[in-house]
């Protein structure tokens, strides 16, 4: 028997025709499963292969650091920020210590600053790199995982190697950074600093990573099954994204070219020279790439760094027990994320009288139930797997 | 000023820094003074971060305000800060305040990096102010949350429910007023520095020295 084609058409007409009696599924995703980085749950009404009215439902990781922030120390905060988003814990330090310092009138010396951005930045080589791992598991593809935690691993040895900590660094002290004790001589000074080699060790680092950066584009860009699971797929109009918040590498992914390393004064940026990634369509795939070249961007950033950074003291004189003068202040800072910030009331103590803490990650999957609305079932962990979220960053 | 009349003869650039005797103005003030002017509100600047007060039955308005004329069009937070004198967790504020709920949102541009904070104040005892929801999207889980921490009710909310918190979770524990069940119930063990500080040990200085006593 042939079929012409004109039966066929017939056939999909006629099909399109009747109207079908379907019932809606509520489907239930998580609290755990692999695609949510923690306990995320979703409740979405389904008809068919269609998902509308996605509930997510949050709170699972909440630990209540703000209360906690105002029952503890300056110094012991640090401890507790670097678990915020514990995929780039380094970076989180970064922002509450520039308010605090702010409120201080505290002047960091160069070199710790220098130390700062160098550390901020492979901390966010390291946090792209995990989604650059993850991503392309999520949408079936494991080989990219091994090139990319490979790289990682690299880059959290160095961090280790300065901070004594892999995820949770704890190494940034009000006025400066700590002294490595460990890896210096045994004078017991304040003023021992990097270890023997790390600068040298991490250019060569750096060199590695930018080779396996164009590996994983050479892996992930031109699969036809990314491809087309991820381009055109969760498009994010720049409008809504700035309405509900969403920043970092998924607002750039919409087009919009807003970075805060560019215009806010926390790290030393404006002294380095690097391109804000921006994409085109704000769908799943410009969400990967913009990740993945913003680590060639934090590279040249580190490779200048290194090439300039200046010697000196590593922490600037500050009292034995720290408190910070009145005041209110808010200072937000460029994690891999997106916008953190702190906006920190001091009222004289050795604590902070409220500590707010905006985390990227809750603004933005508080899109979630705009961008999942009439979306594939499938393409519901393409979408979530794009927004590269952590949710000890989104309950905090 | 001090400079000896041959320096400034010398040096034209020096005189003309020395002829202003007004402080110089903060590079905010200007964006400040217009938000201020646009939204009908008292600005402040303290440590580069600029503050808005607001009235509260203009709060919404305010918001619409700065995102359709200023470009406020991205919605960074909000979030609330319980003033009072009787604290049951941390230290109470250094002076007498008033009793009340200062809401706070922090908007800002996606191009120059501008930020403003609006503040408005609210009542301690049964917070309430229209929702942002219509305004900027955002709102709803920030609201959400001020919702079940503070205990503020935002009028119009579409989904007033508890965001982070088990449905049936009593009291608001960013109040003051809330204790921390897990202080109360085990004192906090970090409260004496067990160890000595390494530039204290050989000072007859204690080592156990206590911040918070």
């Amino acid at each position: 028997m042939t079929i012409d084609a004109d039966t066929i058409r017939h056939l999909s007409e006629a099909s399109v025709s009747v109207e079908l009696e379907t019932e809606d599924m509520t489907l239930n995703i998580g609290p755990q499963h692999p695609s949510t980085h923690g306990v995320l749950r979703l409740v979405a009404r389904v008809d068919g292969e269609r998902c509308f009215d996605v509930k997510p439902v949050i709170g699972y990781m909440h630990r209540g650091y703000e209360k906690l922030s105002e029952v503890r120390t300056y110094p012991q905060i640090i401890t507790i920020v670097n678990r915020i988003d514990w995929v780039s814990g380094y970076a989180n330090e970064i922002p509450f210590l520039a308010a605090a310092e702010k409120l201080m009138e505290l002047e960091v010396p160069e070199r710790a600053k220098y130390i700062r951005l160098i550390l901020t930045e492979m901390a966010r080589i390291a946090s792209h790199l995990v989604f650059n791992a993850s991503y392309p598991l999520e949408l079936g593809a494991a080989t990219p995982l091994f090139f990319a935690l490979r790289e990682r691993e690299r880059v959290l040895d160095l961090l280790e190697s300065v901070t004594g900590g892999r995820f949770h660094p704890n190494f940034n002290r009000i006025g400066g950074v700590k002294p490595a004790y460990a890896a210096g001589s045994q004078t017991r000074k304040w003023s021992q600093d990097l270890p023997a080699g790390f600068l040298e060790e991490t250019r060569v680092a750096m060199d590695k990573v930018s080779v396996a950066v164009d590996e994983l584009e050479d892996l992930v860009a031109d699969n036809e099954i990314i491809v087309a699971r991820t381009r055109g797929v969760g498009v994010l109009p720049p409008e809504v994204a700035v309405a509900y918040g969403v920043s970092g590498p998924n607002l750039r992914a919409s087009g919009v070219p807003f970075d805060l390393r560019k215009n806010q004064d926390y790290l030393p940026y404006d002294r380095f020279d690097f391109e804000v990634v921006t994409g085109e369509n704000g769908d799943c795939w410009d969400r990967w790439y913009v990740r993945l070249l913003e680590i060639r961007e934090s590279v040249k950033i580190i490779r200048q760094a290194i090439d300039s950074i200046p010697s000196g003291d590593l922490q600037a004189k500050v009292p034995k027990i720290i408190k910070v003068p009145k005041g209110e202040t808010y200072v937000r800072a460029e994690n891999p994320k997106g916008e953190m910030g702190y906006y920190l009331v001091s009222e004289g103590g050795t604590g902070p009288y409220r500590l707010k803490i905006r985390s990227a990650s809750f603004s933005n999957i508080s899109i979630l139930p705009w961008i999942l609305e009439g979306i594939l079932v499938p393409d519901i962990i393409a979408v979530m797997g794009s927004l590269d979220f952590v949710l000890g960053d989104v309950d905090r | 000023m001090t400079s000896s009349p041959s320096d400034t003869e010398t040096n034209e650039t020096d005189g003309q820094e020395t002829e202003p005797t007004e402080p110089e103005a903060h590079p905010l003030q200007e964006f400040a003074d217009r938000v201020a002017d646009a939204v009908g509100g008292q600005a402040e600047i303290g440590f580069d971060t600029v503050k808005v007060r607001v009235p509260a039955d203009s709060w919404v308005d305010a918001h619409r305000t700065a995102r359709d004329r200023l470009d406020m069009v991205f919605f960074s937070w909000l979030s609330a800060i319980d003033w009072s004198n009787e604290v049951d967790v941390g230290d109470p504020p250094a002076e007498e305040v008033e009793q009340r709920i200062e809401l706070l949102s922090a908007l800002s541009d996606v191009t120059d990096g501008r930020l403003v904070v609006l503040s408005t104040e609210l009542a301690s005892d049964s917070p309430e102010i229209p929702t942002l929801v219509d305004v900027y999207a955002g709102a709803n889980w920030h609201e959400r949350e001020a919702y079940e921490m503070f205990g503020i009710q935002f009028q119009g909310h579409p989904n007033l429910i508890h965001l982070y918190l088990p449905d049936a979770f009593l009291g608001h524990p960013l109040r003051k007023t809330y204790p921390l069940l897990s202080r109360e119930v085990k004192p906090w063990p970090g409260k004496v520095d067990v160890e000595a500080m390494p530039e204290t040990e050989d000072s007859d200085e204690p080592s156990t020295e206590n911040p918070e006593a």
